[in-house]
């Protein structure tokens, strides 16, 4: 229920739509109402009302009598339309707006949540937030909160006027209400839970194709078709059946709403028949009867379909506010005050870190990093080498300890502010659609394209754009152009480097290029490092020798640190992953200096 | 997405919206079709192509037919009998017929609700079955697209056929049962209605010409605004699924408020366009209503009771009709409502027999037979490749390789060296020359059979989401445990994955992005190496691993390496150095063939390479496969992933 009411709330921020929506909605009930009872007077106004007749029907009118009755249903039914007219109007604008409202918290929260929430969430389960979700959320409020109030008053006001006319009929009639009442209850909650159950297999389904495509040169490597089309099949059949499932209920749920109002009309005719000939009815009135009850089935009908909507805005609800409720661990301080231009200095003081219910990622980390000087971090997979550097921007905050930037700590300071500072170049480089000017500038606002140009001259990519037939109006992302491996990492470093932060993060960023690539954006990376404190997880040597410090992680914790001379003497692990690994690059590099660069075909 | 119930109620309007079923993403041009083309309403060769679809089912689909056309016959007839009710049994004041008639009523209505609920359930059984054949059908036939069809195709438009065309199509299918079930009471109230009374009949049903004349405008602006509202919540999905998948640069670059900023623009779009429909859609209101008034209060009550004057008719006749009036116009309402509904569907059913229609690329030859067992022995025999006719990509190849031995493949970017592995394992088929394992030509064979006696490691890792277990014993369903733990010590794995949570039942994340890319990496190489394939092929991914795990790695495929047959595309100087033969690749064609020794001695190519690369001593940094060869294990951009 707190979930339905909060959804009241939401469209609660439009009284006037809300109200006016109401209005209307009462109004066109009224004039529909008058249409059986201008119909029953008609009739009873043609057949004459003599109770001491035995011949019931006496055909004594003047068709002026009529007149008034024949315009009065057109005008009422008239007046009915322009109200139903104002009332469909202003209920789509309500919901339309309420789930309008939800796309933007939503996109919002999405995009301001910490990294916590996305490690978790699968896209296409967000999606599906994103849109049957809210979809469900905007027919609740359209049936649910509107509709429903037509059927309640309906459900009302038509026996009790029924009541009016003829107790004992309309007892009769009636009688089928409180079952409908019941059945409802009971559909409802199990609707509920089978919808909700539909939604989740749905989900399932969409991921397993999703990640079927997204992989599928892995599918194609292992020739694992058949093993796909299994797991998918599996999914779809579970998805047909609760399907079917959940469809059969509501189609019999709707099948039994139909079979009361059908009874009550037999019903009706049956006694009112009866009454007609004892003289206690006269035919108008079993003719309003009558239409009263046609008037009723539409809102019964609905009132499945609107329990409906109450269970499905009630699951899809839970999955909307469940998003929109998540607390971003990471969250600025009520105080939190704009950073400005830093010099850089770093300090992790006793940092400790552990991703949700696992595990320590880091323990009692120290490091300072003054300004200017380059770090590169080395360790093993899982060793906590890009844990290190995520909690630098915030994106995920120190469970123990502090991180402070010029003494002080980061989380003192306002998140946009931060992270203007700290540039951070990701090892999956993500591409937007849009054109490759955009996707460097994506990150400041208003870049001139001479910004932009000069970002990708440092980055080394600026030839290699002028290259292509578009040059930098070249579509890239989803639906564009593929860049290679090495072309999009050096996108993400001009990227990250057109908003000029005094701190900048590589995390593996120059990894997979061939040498000659490699060399370039090592010349540009010593540019870019220039006068910032940077921080580089890296295997190559070129970048680990001239660092200022490294740190050698293990398990979380930081095993080595010094310069690369320092390790070397003390003889520990960086001494021997340099015996092994790097020297032997050392000498690949200075060897291969000229003729690589001689040998074209070894660019891109 | 739902069935609405029975014939919808009063007012209420449907169909009127984008739903959670509209397209996610924008239009582009691919082989694919356009997914904004306008479908026709009725375009026969997709209905009949989707009564091939049913016609399985048509044992379910005929009770349903037989449900529905009882159910609207006597919907449309119960006034019928009330009109009986009153003028012979009520009017002439005999109690005995009252009672007949009450009791026919009950039997009418015994049937009206199995008939409603039959057709319910089966209409719901058939669309499920089709449905499910439908998404299984395409799934199917895409996994049978190669590597290329994925390299022109994104991903977001073949999920969007996957998910929004076939929900399109469900919606549809049920309405076109709701729409036929309303075409058969709308003629059989008309037939009723002459038949009782043909004079009042045709003065009630003048006004349906006009009804028709004012539709066929009405439409005209109707269709435009559900066109715009398509094309608007395309923008705001498509913007919100760049969202999720890119929120990690948003946020590092500090883009929210401008992304925030943006997708009000598109949403607000979204708002304006479906307020347009609502104005258009409720309009129809007014003039229902008003037609409605005209039958009933002109038609019914001032021509009617001239008629009732003149004896032309009985009292009771009169209330039929007024029921048959409002009747009548409730089904028209709905069916226009449902105009644009099913010009929709034909188009997703126009793009779903596209994808259905996709010709496979690899196929099994007829006759192909299982490759038995394999020792491993792999000949490369004249041949040639391309991709595209005249730019060869391989030339007249010539390898040999015996059953146990460790081949190391060289040569600069764009040599050819991932063409030459993936030939192998047929992700395309030689356009010259041909390959044989164990002397059976692998196109003989089927693909099968052929590949799961080898094993690819490719160069970024990729993971399914479930299980660590279920990733290493991917689609080799019958793996001992033993054989999977074997399979994570080999590469060293078994460490890690013991101190994640749950071990080896520790769930990943979608791509496994829980991981660092070097678990990853290890991972994969556990997958690979677990069905114990006769054949290896390695594309050397040193770059993602850091030097520790690397020697690790190295060491353990050292190991594994030992009595299968395998070819690394290498870029490490030890994996060259210790192949038995080193195949140096270049522009396309064999350059050399021998061990370290014997080329170094040769003074060619590879002494060359050799010289440049890797110096006199030591390991190197060469040459991701980048950008040049259309099909490769990056041919998917992170983008494109999503």
């Amino acid at each position: 229920m707190g979930i339905l009411l909060r959804i009241i709330r939401m469209a609660a921020h439009y009284p006037a739509r809300l109200s006016l929506a109401y209005i209307t909605a009462l109004a066109a009930i009224g004039f529909s109402m008058a249409l059986p009872i201008l119909f029953g007077r008609a009739i009873d106004t043609m057949v004459g009302q003599n109770p001491d007749n035995k011949l019931l029907f006496e055909l004594d009118f003047r068709m002026a009598d009529l007149a008034f009755f024949g315009v009065g249903i057109l005008v009422v039914s008239l007046a009915r339309g322009f109200c139903d007219f104002g009332r469909t109007y202003t209920t789509e604008s309500l919901s339309q707006k309420v789930s309008f409202d939800c796309r933007n918290l939503l996109y919002d929260k999405l995009q301001n949540v910490s990294f916590a929430f996305h490690d978790k969430e699968h896209t296409g389960d967000l999606m599906s937030r994103a849109t049957a979700d809210v979809e469900a959320m905007r027919r609740f409020v359209n049936m649910g909160m509107i509709r429903s109030l037509d059927v309640v008053v309906r459900i009302i006001a038509i026996p009790a006027y029924l009541f009016t006319i003829n107790w004992e009929l309309a007892l009769v009639s009636m009688v089928f209400v409180p079952a409908i009442v019941l059945r409802s209850a009971f559909v409802m909650r199990a609707l509920r839970r089978k919808w909700l159950h539909v939604q989740e297999v749905m989900g399932e389904s969409v991921t397993v194709l999703q990640e079927n495509l997204a992989g599928m040169h892995v599918v194609k490597a292992f020739a694992s078709e058949n093993f796909e089309r299994r797991k998918y099949n599996r999914k779809a059949e579970e998805l047909r059946v609760e399907y079917f499932d959940a469809e059969r209920m509501q189609g019999t749920n709707s099948a039994w709403m139909t079979l009361y109002f059908t009874f009550a009309l037999g019903i009706i005719l049956w006694l009112g028949g009866w009454q007609i000939i004892r003289g206690a009815l006269t035919p108008g009135e079993l003719a309003a009867f009558l239409l009263f009850l046609n008037q009723l089935t539409f809102p019964i009908r609905a009132s499945a379909q609107i329990i409906n909507t109450f269970s499905r805005a009630i699951s899809s609800g839970q999955r909307l506010f469940n998003v929109l409720d998540t607390r971003s661990p990471v969250s600025e301080r009520p105080n939190a005050a704009d950073m400005g231009r830093p010099t850089g200095h770093v300090r992790f003081e006793k940092v400790g870190f552990a991703y949700e219910d696992r595990s320590p990622a880091l323990r009692e980390v120290n490091l300072d990093a003054k300004p200017g000087q380059v770090t590169a971090i080395l360790g093993a997979p899982g060793s906590g080498k890009t844990t290190v550097v995520n909690l630098l921007p915030r994106f995920y905050d120190v469970t123990d300890g502090k991180i402070t930037i010029d003494g002080s700590d980061i989380r003192d300071f306002t998140l946009q502010s931060l992270r203007h500072n700290v540039g951070i170049v990701h090892q999956d480089v993500y591409l937007f659609s849009a054109n490759i000017r955009d996707n460097i500038g994506y990150g400041v606002k208003d870049a001139t394209h001479e910004d932009i140009e000069r970002a990708a001259k440092v980055a080394q990519l600026h030839d290699q754009i002028m290259a292509l037939p578009n040059g930098y109006d070249t579509w890239v992302g989803e639906r564009g152009t593929t860049l290679s491996g090495g072309q999009r990492q050096r996108l993400s470093i001009a990227r990250t480097i057109l908003i000029d932060p005094p701190v900048l993060i590589l995390d593996d960023s120059t990894s997979s290029v061939d040498v000659e690539t490699e060399r370039q954006i090592h010349r540009a990376m010593v540019e870019v490092m220039k006068g910032r404190t940077t921080f580089v997880i890296a295997h190559r040597l070129s970048t680990v020798r001239e660092a200022d410090q490294i740190l050698v992680l293990e398990k979380g914790n930081i095993v080595e640190r010094g310069n690369h001379e320092e390790l070397i003497r003390s003889g520990g692990i960086y001494q021997s992953i340099y015996e092994l690994q790097l020297r032997p690059q050392e000498e690949v590099l200075l060897e291969a200096s000229v003729p690589a660069m001689a040998d074209g075909r070894a660019a891109l | 997405m739902m069935r609405g119930g029975g014939g919808m109620g009063g007012g209420m309007m449907r169909g009127m919206r984008g739903t959670s079923a509209d397209s996610m993403f924008a239009p582009t041009n691919d082989n694919l079709t356009d997914e904004d083309v306008v479908g026709r309403v009725y375009d026969n060769r997709v209905v009949m192509r989707f009564m091939t679809f049913i016609k399985p089912y048509r044992k379910f689909a005929l009770i349903a037919l037989v449900s529905l056309l009882v159910y609207a016959v006597v919907n449309a007839s119960i006034p019928l009998l009330i009109m009986y009710g009153i003028n012979w049994a009520v009017a002439a004041g005999e109690v005995n017929r009252v009672h007949i008639i009450g009791a026919a009523f009950m039997v009418i209505t015994v049937i009206h609700f199995l008939s409603n609920r039959l057709q319910f359930i089966f209409i719901s059984r058939t669309g499920q079955h089709v449905l499910y054949d439908l998404r299984s059908g395409m799934f199917s036939h895409l996994q049978n697209q190669s590597n290329a069809f994925y390299h022109r195709t994104p991903i977001g438009r073949v999920m969007s056929r996957m998910q929004s065309d076939v929900l399109q199509l469900q919606e549809t299918f049920e309405l076109l049962a709701l729409a036929l079930a309303e075409l058969v009471t709308v003629g059989a109230i008309i037939l009723l209605m002459l038949i009782v009374s043909w004079q009042l009949a045709l003065v009630c049903m003048i006004i349906v010409p006009i009804l028709t004349v004012i539709m066929m405008y009405w439409q005209r602006f109707a269709r435009h605004s559900f066109m715009r509202i398509r094309r608007a919540i395309a923008m705001v999905n498509g913007e919100y699924n760049q969202n999720i998948t890119g929120v990690r640069v948003v946020q590092s670059l500090n883009r929210q408020d401008e992304n925030m900023a943006h997708f009000r623009t598109l949403n607000q779009e979204y708002l304006d366009a479906n307020l347009e429909a609502a104005r258009y859609s409720g309009m129809l209101q007014p003039l229902v209503e008003l037609l409605i008034g005209l039958g009933i209060g002109i038609g019914v009550v001032l021509f009617g009771s001239w008629l009732l004057k003149l004896d032309a008719l009985e009292v009771g006749t009169l209330v039929a009709f007024a029921f048959w009036i409002q009747r009548f116009f409730e089904p028209i309402r709905q069916l226009t409502m449902q105009y644009s509904q099913l010009q929709r569907a034909m188009a997703a059913g126009v793009r779903i027999f596209e994808v259905l229609d996709l010709d496979p690329d690899i196929m099994d030859k007829p006759d192909a037979v299982a490759l038995p067992e394999v020792k491993g022995e792999i000949r490369y025999k004249d041949v040639n490749f391309h991709y595209v006719e005249g730019v060869e990509v391989l030339r007249n190849i010539n390898v040999h390789i015996n059953a146990g031995e460790n081949v190391a493949l060289v040569g600069s970017t764009g040599a050819g060296k991932s063409t030459f592995v993936n030939l192998l394992h047929r992700s395309a088929d030689v356009t010259g020359g041909s390959i044989s394992v164990d002397g059976h030509d692998i196109r003989d064979v089927k693909r099968e059979s052929l590949v799961h006696q080898m094993s690819m490691v490719l160069q970024e890792p990729y993971l399914f989401s479930g299980t660590v277990r279920e990733n290493i014993a991917y689609q080799n369903e019958d793996l001992t445990e033993d054989e999977i733990i074997a399979a994570a010590q080999a590469v060293g794995a078994h460490d890690f994955i013991m101190e994640m949570d749950s071990g080896y039942d520790s769930e990943l994340a979608e791509r496994g992005i829980n991981l660092s890319i070097g678990q990853r990496q290890l991972i994969s190489f556990a997958r690979a190496i677990a069905g114990n394939p006769r054949i290896l092929v390695l594309d050397e991914a040193t770059a993602n691993i850091d030097t520790h795990t690397e020697l690790l790695i190295q060491r353990a495929l050292s190991r594994i390496l030992t009595d299968r047959t395998s070819i690394v595309i290498a870029h490490r100087l030890s994996t060259i150095r210790n192949a038995d033969k080193i195949v140096v690749l270049d522009r396309g064609r064999v350059a050399e063939v021998g061990n370290h020794d014997q080329l170094l001695e040769a003074g060619g190519v590879y002494a060359q390479l050799y010289a440049i690369n890797y110096g006199l001593s030591g390991p190197s940094v060469d040459v991701a496969p980048v950008g040049g060869e259309v099909i490769g294990a990056d041919g998917l951009s992170p983008a494109a992933a999503d």
